[in-house]
């Protein structure tokens, strides 16, 4: 939206090294926080936190793995925090019925990639700003999950993979921890390594020649759309397996989060210029910063506080970087 | 100056504007047709009781969107406007308890709301961050700012000026609510500005080609600040508003406030791009929502069937606007 950021061109095609160094801001930021905590409380070291900060990171990093993919194409979805209270709801609520875990999760993963089709349909068919497009799908999803349920479906099935999913540990590390390393890793190689994820830049940058070289740029989008959707699948499963019902209250707020890792790792709205690397140091400081809250015994309210001063500066400071090596 | 600024705008608007003008005749069109269709089918609904009552329900989403529209055609976005309603309240009520005077309450309220104009324009327009991070970043921190202030819990308007009240149940001739009264005065005299004044015609010029408006000798810079701070005092109106009418400064107050204003200003066919887009057509994408929320709730609908109809006519708006812009232009 300002271009006033980005006004000479030749920067978004020397990306590469700014990149690299925007990550390095990060890598301080999050070195200095750690520190700064484990100064203050010691505990901050202990296994036990460490795992914990992991396992709150795991959600937030599985769906910003696909956002990050769809914000590179130049779109965004809003829709992700509704979208994951109603995974959870249905997943539960077909598990219910079915007692079968893998039936659970095909069902969690069709509904959520089916709202990612929907979105994706909706933005390069009907050609609707995604902004205002999600905005429309959000709202369609919170009221659509009252009317599926008005409270809590609770856990009824006990099934023992269901609760390891969101509870369950491999040696010392959490499940979840373990999917959203698996998905990040597959997500990083894609984008990194493959030429679909140089399309997903391209198409970003400069849909308009994207077109003309012969690609089907809506077909990128509808697939970062669709893969976004898959990931809130897989969170909202692990989040009802972690609180062992599907809330519909659930996911508040869980977009701006999302999002707010993901341009702290300095993948740039206007889209084509990001990466994963960034958006897992984006989660991390956040998730250090909710934590540190915590273990200092500072206001839990400061979680909402800090983080909107650390985006702002972090974009600031990173504005200030890319000014300088212009110069 | 009045010439100078109407003249880059002249190259290609004639056909703009009357897009523009068809596009709001089409709202109106569909304003009717909500109007007449809940007339038939709810009682009541055609009372003078309740289309007042609706406006006087209207004029938040309208006084905020004033400013979202302008910050959209300037071709940025402010989505901090939900959590300063709920901020502003805190001076408001704090001063009004402290000192028993609406004014210095309100004075309170306004500068508070210019402080935050102020920061999020300076850093969009000056330092040069994207909007939608630094309105992001200051909707963070104002929320999370009141759940620390307040605990919580909500403040309580200890003084109960009426004055104060009359701003939520106060109507003028016994008919029209006085905020409704705020709304369209607000609404007249922006509408004004947008189309009549050099200044209008700058935020229009700057959004449409931030760059010919730069050569053009316009301050783009300026000209977002001052956006920025408009949208922030007009929320801060709505703020006070609705802090009357709850008659405390609640933490939750004005929570997704921000997305039911852009949806509005949205309908109303002001561009996300900028340039594009009139309070017009924003007052009428207002008034389509608030009368069908309304007309639904007549028909016995739950909240939740509102919020699933709302986001399909929003989508079902833009998605057809877009094909006529598309159809317009050639393909």
């Amino acid at each position: 939206m300002s271009e006033l950021t980005h006004a000479s061109a030749p920067k978004r095609f020397v990306g590469g090294q700014l990149l690299g160094s925007s990550q390095l801001v990060l890598g301080v930021i999050l070195a200095v926080l750690c520190i700064a905590i484990s100064i203050a409380a010691p505990q901050f070291y202990s296994e036990a936190n460490i795992i914990a900060i992991l396992r709150q990171c795991a959600l937030v990093l599985i769906v910003a793995s696909g956002m990050t993919m769809l914000i590179i194409t130049a779109e965004v979805d809003l829709s992700v925090g509704a979208s994951l209270a109603f995974v959870g709801c249905i997943g539960m609520a077909v598990l219910n019925s079915t007692h079968s875990l893998t039936l659970g999760l095909l069902a969690a993963l069709a509904f959520a990639g089916g709202v990612g089709l929907f979105n994706g349909l909706v933005v390069t068919r009907l050609r609707v700003n995604s902004l205002i497009a999600t905005i429309g799908t959000m709202m369609m999803l919170q009221g659509g999950v009252y009317l599926f349920t008005r409270e809590a479906v609770q856990n009824h099935n006990q099934l023992a993979s269901f609760t390891d999913l969101g509870a369950g540990y491999v040696g010392a590390v959490p499940v979840p921890v373990i999917l959203a390393a698996l998905i990040f890793v597959v997500a990083y190689v894609t984008l990194r390594f493959t030429t679909l994820g140089r399309y997903l830049y391209a198409v970003g940058a400069n849909e308009k020649a994207v077109r003309l070289s012969g690609l089907r740029s809506e077909r990128l989008k509808l697939f970062a759309f669709v893969l976004t959707g898959l990931c809130v699948g897989v969170a909202g499963m692990i989040l009802s397996s972690l609180m062992n019902a599907g809330q519909p209250t659930a996911g508040r707020g869980f977009e701006l989060t999302v999002i707010a890792a993901v341009i702290l790792g300095g993948t740039s709205l206007l889209g084509g210029r990001g990466s994963l690397f960034g958006t897992l140091l984006g989660v991390l400081v956040l998730k250090v910063i909710d934590n540190g809250i915590i273990i200092l015994g500072w206001n839990q309210d400061l979680q909402m506080v800090v983080p909107g001063v650390v985006i702002i500066l972090a974009t600031y400071l990173d504005i200030i970087r890319n000014k300088a090596n212009v110069r | 100056m009045s010439f100078a600024a109407t003249a880059p705008a002249k190259a290609q608007p004639s056909m703009l504007v009357r897009l523009v003008a068809r596009q709001e005749l089409a709202l109106l069109v569909c304003l009717i047709l909500v109007l007449a269709f809940f007339s038939f089918t709810v009682e009541n609904f055609f009372s003078v009781r309740n289309l007042t009552n609706v406006l006087g329900q209207a004029s938040l989403p309208l006084i905020a969107g004033i400013g979202c529209a302008i910050v959209f055609i300037s071709g940025e976005v402010d989505i901090s406007i939900g959590s300063l309603v709920a901020t502003i309240a805190l001076p408001l009520i704090i001063i009004m308890n402290d000192t028993n005077s609406l004014w210095l309450g309100i004075g309170g309220a306004l500068l508070f709301g210019l402080i935050i104009g102020v920061v999020n324009g300076y850093l969009t327009a000056y330092a040069g961050i994207n909007s939608l991070i630094v309105t992001l970043g200051t909707m963070f921190i104002m929320r999370g700012g009141v759940y620390l202030y307040t605990g919580q819990r909500a403040i309580p308007d200890d003084a109960s000026l009426d004055s104060f009240i009359a701003l939520s149940d106060g109507r003028l001739f016994n008919t029209i609510p006085y905020s409704a009264v705020i709304a369209i005065v607000l609404l007249g005299a922006f509408a004004y500005m947008m189309q009549h004044r050099p200044f209008g015609r700058q935020i229009y010029a700057v959004g449409g080609n931030q760059e010919v408006a730069r050569l053009a000798g316009y301050d783009v810079r300026r000209v977002k600040f001052i956006c920025f701070i408009i949208s922030s005092l007009l929320a801060t109106v709505a703020g006070i508003i609705l802090a009357a009418r709850v008659g405390s400064a609640q933490h939750t107050a004005g929570l997704n406030f921000e997305f039911q204003v852009v949806a509005a200003t949205v309908l109303g066919g002001v561009s996300l791009a900028g340039g594009i887009g009139s309070l017009t057509g924003m007052a009428l994408g207002v008034l389509i929502l608030q009368f069908l929320s309304n007309g639904l709730r007549g028909l016995g609908l739950p909240t939740e069937w509102q919020l699933v109809i709302t986001g399909m006519i929003i989508i079902a708006a833009v998605a057809f606007d877009e094909a006529k812009r598309r159809r317009a232009n050639g393909g």
